[in-house]
């Protein structure tokens, strides 16, 4: 059994402009210490699909429409607040983002460190800290006794991003979702911290999924990727044949506008046209508009996720027919 | 969190509740709520204790005598305070008091009062004729800087030694004649000089207190404070807390201690009419100061024992600044005069059963009732404005009506407003400026029409007309007329009733044909009173002498 | 924290001084002077009475006296010729500062709570409740709210007397008045300042570690939400408890509010600036307050 099965996963917001369907029929699965990348442009649903999971998505105006999101065998998607807190933080942990306004500035770094330990493991306070401490010395915060006395404000970004990754893995979770935890980062730190994760993930042996908009870091640290698009996923597979075999026309795009994947001096490519608007109806595969090899029939017709080789899914119905070579 | 919440919630429902119920408190929806038996009557004994608790305006500015200006003081030291005369309660005729009798002399200059040997001040010593003299001069002294001075203006040389000119006071009209005995020299025959000196600015103070907590002919001795407090009268100052209420208890070293049935008086300052009427209504008053105007057809209607509306000594009228035109014309004055429906403002606007005023004096005032000439009617008043020049209205200039900001005054003046419209064909304008500002503005002719109210001093037309005077303090119109002044300067030399009143028609008649005023009707006062209160008269100057009071 | 109250302190004293200044000359140069009254005194005794003020002597004079009396307190009061403006505050603010604490107490024990509540579910039946009678507290003044619980509570159940300030019971109608109006704007910011932060991203944060929808608002979320509001009470506290003229008429109670609008209309210039001296210093006061608890409650913030 996996330890995340999600199937037909569907996320709306129901805003006064329309109903924006940021997740729509998404189906995917993290088997235990496995590496998921999850791929796409801002808007693409990537997230989403992972707040929904977390039920951290504000409701309203979010709504789960449709799918089961099993868990160790349990529906994240169905249980109460209750239940999912004792999940939360738990088992499945998150690291985000923005590393300068995850962190609650009101609250010394300490008090925030602890409170996985105090809320799950109910561990008296002085125990919490010194736990606290080893988890920052850890993730490389030097004079960690110290530090863990200090506000978030008095810390540097790629410190800030450690205690994240020490609060997230305090609690020794299953998984790990990271969702773009590098993005906000410099160069330099980013590689740390990519080197940090993949270190403690190998000694844990827990799954991660990590959103991305980065193939190159997705390249270098996940085993299989989803490519989403337009809250859809447009093609999956092993990381290695998503690379070296695109199957759908947006994969192929996403790799061409990579800026070290180009030759020196060609000109940077970019996809033409704009990310869809998800809360107006699009056509069948979300992705004609922008799509060199688009025709009429991917407008209209039937568009499915379907496995051409092993291991390997792509939407493209042209692909699907054999018409396209990417 | 939930139950406070609920109680927030369920509280602001309440009060929305009861909105619709009685609509607002000030509204006519309110008639309901002051329905028979809604009233609760106030106590006639606390502790056993026959106590009169009135409602009384504004906080007093202090209780000095012959330093305060106002009615609530007023209302205060009439029960801490006897003068030479005293009042009758059914209508201030004058009537023994610290004098237990008096002689005029035949050319009704001189009066000599004979004061009582058992007359005493609160601390035991004896009130004598010394000390209405110091008393006297106190007010007369020129760095006492006294408001009220001027009452004693009718006294030979009081108004010099008040101005400085006369130095020596031993020149002035009043004489100890020996302990028991004071005489007053006046300028001139005044009838009403025995109301006169029921004033508050003719009342004794104790001048050894004065002097003892400051300076006997400056202002700033703290001799009121009710610690220090002496005084002659029925009642003494018991307790003065500021902003809450005044209480004064019966004084038993006054001679007719036995007489007064109060034990005591609560005097509470409430400037709200509805607050006021709130309380009434509540049980926590017998008699208020005042009624809120769109209470009293409510109460009228529904209480009637519960409201008494009395005619008062006072006018309400417009002023007209007659140096500027068009306003100088006479014939304009006129016609604006003659274009006002009275009975319509009294009717509709006032409500408190006013009377329309034709001309300055109240009718009946000490004996005196103007004798009007007829009123003519809006026709005349077409013609009038058309000789001066404005046929039906046209090319008459604008024109504006000052007074203070308040909601009689703004109603009174719309609908001045409207009337002139109609039956003149003019426009008009409001402007309202505060209290301070409007009475500066008046001050400084600085208007054109202006609303104006007077309160007579004393019970005499002299109080209404020797104030527009050529040049008067109190005249403020700019208007002078030379028969006018001299009839009534003539007035006050006249020893002869009769001829001294018709001397006074003459010069109304003068008034009421220039029309630099134009007058719109007399007030009543009007009270929210228990039907226990016993002993309270309808009285000119509202006053109601507390030693016949009684709670029932 | 010494050296920077010792700055704040400096730093209100040009304030206090332009504030005082500012009042003098106002009232000063306002139409009307204390004595102007309807029967109008003769000029003599307006000189005398002048002179007895100092208000004959030349303006710079009379300011400097103005700003004497600001720090003593000692010159008598126009309009209540019997005590000093010393008195008159010594007198009744102990009043105000009563009714302004409880109604403190009320506006924030209402509204705290109905703004937390409010911002925890905001666009549902939870949220729209509590709002729409805070939308009613602030549109409803004093001056009608407090003649309406006279009337429900004092004249129709007879809980309470009307008006006075005698017994303790008296307290609660206009603390109840003053607070329910406060406690509606409390509750806005309240909710306001939640939502916001209900919004941030430690917010999303502190859920993904498990944390409870109370854990959340008790550890997390008040600080910041909490804010907006201890902003706006520093000077709405400043003003609580110097008085409410319309509060204190309504229900007649010796505050120290009537003074504040009775002195300007009586023209009572030593009251004047004694009471609006007053008020500015205290809100000044509560201004500091206002930067010490904000510090206190954001460690961002340094009292430098």
């Amino acid at each position: 059994m996996s330890l995340l099965e999600v199937q037909n996963l569907r996320a709306y917001f129901h805003t006064r402009n329309g109903i924006v369907r940021a997740v729509d029929g998404v189906s995917f699965s993290v088997e235990k210490g496995e590496t998921l990348g999850i791929v796409g442009e801002s808007g693409s649903g990537k997230s989403v699909t992972c707040y929904s999971l977390m039920g951290l998505i504000p409701k309203p105006p979010g709504r789960i429409e449709s799918g089961t999101a099993r868990f160790d065998g349990a529906d994240l998607l169905v249980m109460s607040e209750v239940e999912l807190n004792q999940i939360r933080g738990k088992r499945i942990a998150m690291i985000f983002q923005d590393p300068m306004t995850s962190l609650n500035p009101y609250l010394r770094i300490e008090d925030q460190l602890i409170e996985p330990l105090l809320i799950h493991e109910k561990m008296p306070r002085e125990e919490a800290v010194k736990r606290a401490i080893r988890a920052l010395e850890e993730v490389g915060v030097p004079d960690a006794a110290r530090r863990i006395r200090s506000y978030p404000h008095e810390f540097s970004g790629g410190m800030r991003q450690r205690v994240m990754i020490a609060m997230a893995l305090i609690t020794q979770p299953d998984l790990l979702i990271a969702d773009e935890p590098t993005t906000a980062l410099d160069v330099t730190v980013q590689a740390q911290i990519l080197d940090l994760i993949a270190r403690l993930q190998r000694e844990r042996g827990m799954a991660v999924i990590w959103i991305s908009h980065d193939l190159g870091v997705v390249a270098g640290f996940c085993r299989r990727v989803l490519v989403m698009y337009a809250g859809r996923v447009v093609e999956s597979g092993r990381v290695e044949d998503i690379f070296a075999r695109p199957l759908h026309p947006y994969n192929r795009a996403l790799q061409r506008s990579i800026p070290a994947l180009q030759g020196k001096g060609a000109e940077l490519y970019t996809i033409p046209g704009l990310p869809p608007d998800v809360s107006k109806p699009l056509p069948a595969c979300a992705f004609a508009d922008r799509c060199e090899f688009a025709q009429s029939e991917c407008r209209t017709g039937e568009v499915a996720l379907k496995e051409i080789e092993l291991g390997h899914a792509s939407a493209c119905m042209r692909v699907q027919r054999g018409e396209l070579n990417l | 969190m939930k139950p406070i919440f609920l109680v927030a919630t369920v509280g602001l429902g309440l009060a929305l509740a009861g909105c619709k119920k009685s609509d607002s408190p000030a509204g006519s929806g309110s008639a309901q709520s002051a329905k028979k038996g809604d009233v609760k009557d106030a106590p006639s004994r606390i502790d056993g204790k026959m106590v009169l608790l009135r409602g009384n305006g504004a906080e007093p500015s202090d209780l000095d005598p012959q330093l305060v200006t106002g009615v609530p003081e007023h209302m205060i030291l009439m029960g801490l305070f006897e003068c030479l005369t005293g009042q009758d309660p059914k209508d201030l005729h004058p009537v023994p008091a610290a004098a237990e009798r008096w002689e005029v002399s035949a050319d009704q200059l001189t009066y000599t009062f004979y004061i009582r040997k058992n007359a005493q001040w609160s601390n035991g010593d004896a009130v004598t004729a010394h000390d209405f003299h110091r008393s006297y001069r106190r007010i007369l002294e020129p760095t006492l800087a006294a408001q009220y001075a001027y009452m004693h203006h009718v006294v030979k040389g009081a108004q010099d030694y008040n101005e400085g000119k006369l130095k020596d006071f031993a020149q002035v009209g009043y004489k100890v004649v020996d302990d028991h005995t004071f005489q007053i020299t006046l300028v001139g025959p005044t009838p009403y000089f025995l109301s006169l000196v029921n004033h508050t600015s003719w009342m004794p103070v104790h001048l050894p207190t004065v002097e003892k907590h400051g300076k006997a002919y400056e202002r700033g001795s703290k001799w009121t404070r009710p610690e220090n407090f002496v005084c002659n009268g029925p009642f003494t100052l018991a307790k003065w807390e500021v902003n809450q209420f005044i209480s004064i208890v019966r004084n038993p070293k006054h001679w007719n201690a036995a007489a007064v049935k109060l034990d005591e008086i609560r005097f509470l300052p409430i400037t709200d009419q509805a607050t006021e009427e709130r309380m009434f209504r509540d049980g926590k008053l017998h008699v208020t100061d005042t009624v809120p105007p769109t209470k009293i057809e409510v109460y009228q209607k529904n209480s009637p024992a519960y409201i008494r509306i009395d005619p008062y000594l006072a006018n309400y009228f417009y002023r007209i600044n007659v140096t500027k035109p068009p306003l100088n014309d006479k014939r304009v004055r006129q016609a604006l005069a003659l274009a006002i429906d009275r009975e319509g403002i009294v009717k509709f606007v006032t409500k408190a059963g006013q009377i329309p005023a034709f001309n300055m004096t109240p009718p009946g005032t000490a004996g005196y009732t103007f004798r009007s000439s007829g009123s003519a009617g809006v026709a005349e008043a077409k013609k009038l404005l058309a000789a001066a020049g404005y046929p039906d209205g046209k090319g008459f200039p604008s024109v504006e009506i000052l007074y203070n900001t308040q909601d009689t005054h703004r109603s009174v003046a719309e609908a001045i407003q409207q009337m002139w419209k109609q039956n003149l064909g003019i426009e008009v304008k409001l402007l309202n400026q505060e209290w301070k500002v409007y009475l500066d503005s008046q001050r400084q002719l600085n208007y054109q029409i202006c609303r104006a109210g007077w309160t007579g001093d004393y019970v005499d037309p002299n109080t209404f007309l020797d104030m527009w005077l050529t040049g008067g303090g109190q005249n403020e119109t700019g208007w002078g007329n030379k028969e006018y002044d001299r009839l009534i300067t003539e007035a006050g030399r006249t020893a002869d009733a009769a001829a001294r009143l018709e001397l006074f028609q003459k010069a109304e008649a003068i008034l009421m044909d220039e029309m630099p005023i134009l007058p719109i009707y007399f007030y009543t006062r009007s009270h929210l009173i228990s039907p226990k209160v016993k002993g309270w008269h309808p009285t000119l100057l509202d006053l109601h002498p507390y030693e016949h009071l009684s709670l029932e | 924290m010494a050296r920077f109250l010792f700055i704040r302190l400096l730093q209100t004293l040009p304030v206090l001084w332009a504030v005082a200044t500012l009042t003098f000359f106002m009232v000063r140069y306002a139409p009307g002077g204390p004595f102007t009254a309807e029967k109008s005194i003769p000029p003599e005794i307006l000189k005398r009475l002048e002179a007895h003020y100092g208000l004959d002597q030349p303006l710079g004079v009379q300011y400097l006296r103005f700003l004497k009396n600001l720090v003593t307190g000692r010159e008598p009061s126009i309009r209540h010729a019997n005590r000093t403006v010393g008195e008159i505050i010594r007198e009744s603010f102990p009043v105000s500062l009563e009714l302004g604490s409880w109604a403190l107490l009320i506006a924030l024990g209402i509204g705290l709570p109905a703004g937390m509540l409010a911002a925890q579910k905001p666009n549902t039946l939870q949220d729209y409740v509590p709002m729409s009678a805070a939308m009613v507290g602030v549109g409803l003044p004093t001056f009608v709210l407090g003649p309406l619980v006279v009337l429900l509570f004092a004249l129709k159940f007879g809980w309470f007397n009307t008006s006075g300030w005698n017994a303790p019971s008296d307290r609660v109608l206009p603390a109840f008045t003053l607070g329910c109006h406060l406690a509606a704007y409390v509750a806005r910011l309240t909710r306001g300042g939640m939502l916001e932060v209900m919004g941030q991203d430690f917010i999303r944060t502190a859920r993904a570690k498990g944390a409870s929808g109370w854990r959340i608002l008790t550890r997390h979320a008040w600080r910041g939400g909490l804010l907006p509001v201890v902003t706006f009470l520093g000077p709405a506290a400043a003003g609580l408890i110097t008085g409410s003229f319309v509060i204190e008429t309504v229900f007649n109670i010796p505050g120290l509010g009537k003074y504040f609008v009775g002195s300007v209309f009586d023209r009572d210039i030593p009251v004047v600036g004694g009471t609006v001296f007053f008020f500015a210093a205290l809100i000044l006061f509560f201004n500091l307050l206002v930067d010490i608890a904000q510090a206190w409650l954001n460690p961002k913030v340094r009292l430098e």
